[in-house]
């Protein structure tokens, strides 16, 4: 570059350097006028123009520099940005594929065209363009690229069943055909192994792992001994291994748990290998063999002491494991080895969670096992404290439900306040960063009055526990585990404010949206304000949002550089990782909260229909993935009784059943309500599609697939909602053939289009001109065929509104809580706004008086009236109970609920708004 | 009993026990993904028998020369599994590796000054200081003034690549230099 136009061009790098675009859009165009056709500042003028959202600008420009096949680095980095914005990912290939081809000596733009392929995941041209590169540069890393983009190539969903062995089996030919040895770095000979893994080739895996460098490459990489683990599993060689990892236990000291795994696997393999029954000789050699293991176990927990709990604790899985195989143990040997374990590691934190699969005691054992505990309270020091709480948590597991009554459990749930209280004192002097030691005898009280909630159906135990629970959080500020109950029991309370105080406070961010936004965001509609016009949790979802953009910008380039960095033990991880984000079933929970509450809070225009009929069509096809972290969750209910987060679940989480149903009510809605039709839709989109899904189910037209119930969906779905399903099937049944014959036509939707760009200057959509030219006539045109007849509005949608009125008395008249009333009140009001979305096409008198629309539009305002009136009555109710809440006598049946911590402490109580969200549902 | 495993990309769907803890950062997905695209055989994780994650150690391999160095960005246990010898058995790992992988000359890490729970473990490591770095964290935000609080000692350990202990000095504590002067 000549330095007198490099003089011209750097400020507009540094103008985009400091996102300074518009100031980058000047520069161009002032250079642009002398050099019109540079292709460089065109490139850099697109991009400034895609980062203002001037997307049409950007693309005829971008469209221009395509055109001129550019090769030169600046302009090929640049445009891939440009074109990264427009979300046009396979013209990014496109491109540098057409570059490389005119140079293919460049051995830059060979690795960039790689990368271009590996971020889109098209591992099967990833793959000729290694392997090229590699003919031509004589690199291996080359041919391990080429190598393990035949792998991935054989692992893709799409790639057919046949197709892969061969794939595989090209890899392992590649291997071969290297310089070197596949053992010259961990991660390729982790290749290795992972293709003869898959092609079942376990001897010749086993052959370089045997190797004394195959041995090395293991000792240092955790990646590697996985796979040999998994290897010499599949092998078969469960008896070498067992003989290993005693060698590593007992000389080694190595105390990594998958070692005692291994001795305790090559133990029962002669049993547990085969289906057969097993003879009396085989029995009496694997007795021996426990013998023997039972020996090392015990040498392992003599020589740790109370420095390693893994001896102790992997005598334990040797006796279950005995037992399972119905070989003879003492029926007191498990519960003698408990109670050892407890003494030497009781004041450990975990010691709860390492023995519970062990303690399935009944009769005569569980008696001795209670009273072994009973004997082991003390509260004298921290420890014991500590020694205490697991003494608690172990006597709650193993109630039985005769010992569940209300009487008892009360007593329980002071008996835990009261420790929990006295425990205070150990945590007197620590700093407000710290855990208070008797954290978790709150997390006890929230437990038993969870479950005094649950036998006698009074919400007062439930405030109760609030109050303990808001007591221990507010002496203990960094405990997110007391925050997580007090989420689940605001919201059975109908007070999602307070609910979301607590989230909040727990400073989730990053992923973690991903996985932990569910506390608050499922079925967010329903707690939201957003018809009231707060925007709270609309905004809540935006923002956990931000994480899929940030996979989406993100993740794709880590793939890229694993590749670079040869750390190919990665890409596979990397691939789910940021499969797993992309079509995350909470992502898509949150988009259909997000649109529920975007209908209840804006108007119903054609913006809002359109957009969100596009994005929710996007992804209907998704195959999602739950990664919604529910374990978090701490649970201590007895083991007869479902865990804490079951009995806290407002209604049942919402799953793929529910999230299809709920697309499919408004993908159908939109649909009915829009303008759009798919042809429009096609021309006016920009930047790639979602891959097609191989699913032979969604083969079949879009439409005739949004009209099909699946049981998947039936069964995911709360009693109301259910009625709401089959309430918006019959209502788009009904007005879909009027929405069909009024929409004006594609063309004239086009025309439109392309006559509102032209107003723009110099920038018609290239897109729309031919179609534009079609024979439509300005905005509704005159049809060949008759209006269809107007029939009566089916039974089912009244019905709908009288069967919930029905459903809201009968539940007010209960003992329900605020949090169900919610749910029926919310679904009536969604489906009232659902017909509104599906009527609005026919409100202007001139529709009505051109298609002869008058008895129609009776029956819609008919139903509308008696929709509001109905929503105005369960309104009235809720508001009424909301003061009532809200006044002096509620307060003080509130204040008493929770005069269990307030006798015994002389707290400060915290006033609950119960039911404080009830009176914001207003039509 | 630990299982004694990588740190992998999917971790980040399970680390919410270990990372809802206010000493446990939790960052953007580049973070991660950096570490494990470069330095995969320096993270890696303990897990219960149950599956639950009970901490994991973040490292990378950085410096020129006789600086050559493993560096532990990131050491954490959740409260539940602390007391339990975790991270001495992470942090063996990563010299083990430092060492034998990337034949550094030691493995060092920063702690906060006023951290003296970490600070005598490390020592029982065998780490010393070897330089106090002025304001080296932000403030926990949480109404406190000390100092100590935002500096961090430089702790290091010398691997047997430096059998003279080159790398280490015995007045550590007395070396004070700025957090724009270390990497």
């Amino acid at each position: 570059m000549s330095t007198a136009l490099d003089r011209q061009i750097r400020p507009i790098y540094d103008a985009l350097d400091t996102q300074s675009n518009k100031s980058a859009v000047l520069a161009c165009n002032k250079v642009l006028k002398k050099q019109p056709n540079n292709v460089l500042v065109k490139a850099l003028k697109a991009l400034a123009l895609v980062r203002l959202q001037k997307v049409e600008e950007s693309l005829l420009l971008a469209d221009e520099v395509l055109a001129k096949k550019p090769t030169d680095d600046g302009v090929l980095t640049a445009m891939m940005h440009v074109l990264r914005g427009l979300g046009r990912h396979s013209d990014i290939v496109a491109m540098f594929e057409t570059a490389y081809k005119q140079h293919p000596q460049n051995e830059d733009l060979g690795t960039q065209t790689f990368f271009a392929n590996v971020r889109v995941g098209n591992w099967k041209a990833a793959q000729q363009v290694a392997t090229k590169m590699h003919k031509q540069f004589q690199d291996d890393r080359y041919l391990y690229w080429s190598i393990f983009s035949a792998v991935l190539q054989a692992n893709d969903m799409a790639t057919p069943e046949a197709l892969r062995p061969v794939l595989l089996k090209l890899a392992l030919r590649l291997i071969s055909s290297g310089n070197t040895p596949s053992y010259f770095n961990p991660d390729r000979f982790y290749v290795h192994l992972l293709i003869l893994r898959e092609l079942e080739m376990y001897d010749d895996a086993a052959t370089l792992l045997n190797h004394e460098i195959g041995q090395k490459i293991c000792e240092t990489s955790l990646v590697c001994d996985e796979i040999r683990r998994d290897i010499m599993k599949l092998k078969g060689a469960c008896k070498q291994e067992g003989e290993q990892a005693k060698v590593k236990i007992l000389e080694k000291k190595d105390r990594n748990w998958l070692e005692f795994l291994s001795l305790l696997d090559a133990t029962f393999w002669d049993i547990a290998s085969t289906s057969e029954p097993a003879s009396e000789d085989v029995k009496a050699a694997v007795t021996e063999e426990i013998a023997k293991t039972r020996k090392v176990f015990s040498e392992a927990a003599t020589v740790d002491g109370l420095k390693d709990r893994s001896g102790l604790l992997a005598l334990l899985e040797l006796e279950k494991r005995t037992k399972s195989h119905g070989l003879w143990t003492d029926a007191c040997e498990i519960r003698m080895m408990a109670e050892n374990y407890f003494s030497q590691f009781g004041d450990k934190a975990c010691c709860y969670e390492d023995l519970l699969p062990y303690l399935a005691f009944e009769g005569e054992e569980l008696e001795q096992w209670t009273s072994f505990l009973n004997s082991r309270k003390s509260f004298d020091t921290p420890d014991t404290l500590q020694r205490s709480i697991n003494v608690y948590k172990l006597l709650r597991y193993n109630l039985t439900s005769a010992e569940l009554t209300p009487e008892l459990e009360l007593a329980r749930a002071q008996e835990y306040i009261k420790v929990y209280l006295d425990g205070l004192k150990f945590g007197v002097n620590l700093p407000d960063t710290e855990l208070q030691p008797a954290d978790d005898f709150a997390i006890l009280v929230g437990h038993a009055y969870v479950s005094l909630w649950k036998l006698t159906g009074e919400e007062s135990h439930l405030q109760s526990a609030a109050a303990t629970l808001e007591y221990a959080s507010a002496r203990s500020k960094q405990s997110y585990r007391i925050r997580l109950l007090l989420i689940r029991i605001y919201h059975l309370l109908g007070a999602p404010a307070l609910a979301l105080d607590h989230y909040r406070l727990m400073n989730v961010k990053q992923v973690q949206t991903d996985t932990l936004s569910h506390l608050i965001l499922s079925r967010a509609a329903m707690w939201s304000l957003a018809p009231l016009g707060d925007i709270t949790y609309m905004s809540e979802c935006m923002e956990a949002s931000q994480i899929y953009m940030s996979n989406s910008t993100e993740t794709a380039e880590f793939i890229a550089r694993a590749f670079s960095t040869e750390r190919y033990s990665q890409i596979i991880d990397f691939i789910e990782f940021e499969d797993r984000l992309d079509n995350s079933l909470q992502r898509d929970l949150m988009k259909v909260e997000h649109v529920r509450m975007r209908v209840a809070h804006e108007p119903l225009n054609a913006e809002l229909v359109d957009m969100e009929l596009i994005e929710l069509k996007f992804i209907f096809d998704r195959i999602h993935h739950d990664n919604r972290d529910f374990e978090v969750i701490p649970n201590y209910q007895p083991r007869c009784q479902p865990s804490f987060n079951e009995q806290t679940l407002p209604l049942k989480p919402p799953g793929a059943g529910w999230l299809s149903a709920y697309l499919k009510v408004y993908i159908r809605a939109f649909q009915e309500a829009s303008d759009l039709d798919e042809t429009v839709e096609d021309k006016l989109l920009i930047g790639d599609r979602p891959k097609p899904s191989n699913d032979p189910e969604n083969q079949l037209p879009l439409r005739e697939r949004l009209v099909k119930k699946r049981q998947e969906e039936i069964d995911d779905l709360s009693e109301d909602e259910k009625l709401f399903y089959e309430y918006t099937l019959a209502l788009s049944e009904w007005v879909g053939p009027y929405h069909d014959y009024v929409r004006p036509p594609p063309s004239a939707l086009l025309a439109e289009a392309a006559k509102s760009n032209d107003l723009k200057p110099g920038h018609p959509l290239k897109s729309m001109a031919a179609a534009a030219n079609g024979s439509a006539t300005n905005g509704h045109s005159k049809k060949d065929e008759e209006p269809p007849a107007v029939k009566e509005s089916p039974e089912l949608i009244p019905k709908f509104f009288d069967d919930m009125k029905s459903r809201f008395d009968a539940v007010i008249s209960g003992t329900a809580l605020p949090s169900e009333l919610l749910h029926i009140v919310a679904t009536t009001q969604e489906a009232y706004l659902l017909f509104a979305l599906e009527t609005v096409r026919f409100k202007p008198n001139s529709i009505i008086k051109q298609y002869k629309f008058g008895q129609l539009a009776q029956s819609f305002k008919d139903l509308r009236v008696k929709a509001s009136s109905i929503l105005n009555e369960m309104s009235t109710v809720l508001a009424k109970l909301g003061e009532e809440v809200a006044t002096p006598d509620g307060r003080k049946a509130f204040v008493q609920a929770s005069s269990s911590i307030q006798d015994s402490s002389g707290v400060r109580l915290y006033f609950v708004s119960v039911k404080a969200s009830a009176h914001h549902f207003t039509v | 009993m630990s299982v004694l495993r990588p740190f992998r990309a999917t971790d980040m769907f399970k680390f919410n026990n270990i990372n809802l803890d206010i000493w446990t950062e939790t960052y953007g997905i580049s973070f991660y993904l950096t570490y494990l695209s470069r330095w995969p055989d320096l993270c890696c994780v303990q897990e219960a028998p149950n599956g639950h994650m009970m901490g994991y150690v973040i490292g990378k391999a950085e410096g020129h020369g006789q600086d050559w160095h493993g560096h532990v960005t990131a050491l954490t246990v959740a409260p539940e599994y602390r007391r339990l010898s975790l991270a001495r058995k992470m942090m063996s790992l990563l010299e083990m590796v430092s060492d034998e992988t990337y034949k550094g000359f030691f493995v060092d890490l920063y702690v906060r000054c006023t951290n003296s729970v970490a600070i005598s473990m490390y020592e029982g490591l065998g780490y010393s200081v070897y330089r106090r770095v002025r304001e080296y964290y932000g403030s926990l935000g949480l109404g406190r003034a000390s100092k100590d609080e935002e500096d961090a000692f430089d702790m290091r350990k010398p691997l047997s690549r430096d059998p003279h202990r080159r790398s280490v000095r015995a007045n550590g504590r007395e070396f004070v230099v700025s957090a724009h002067d270390v990497s």
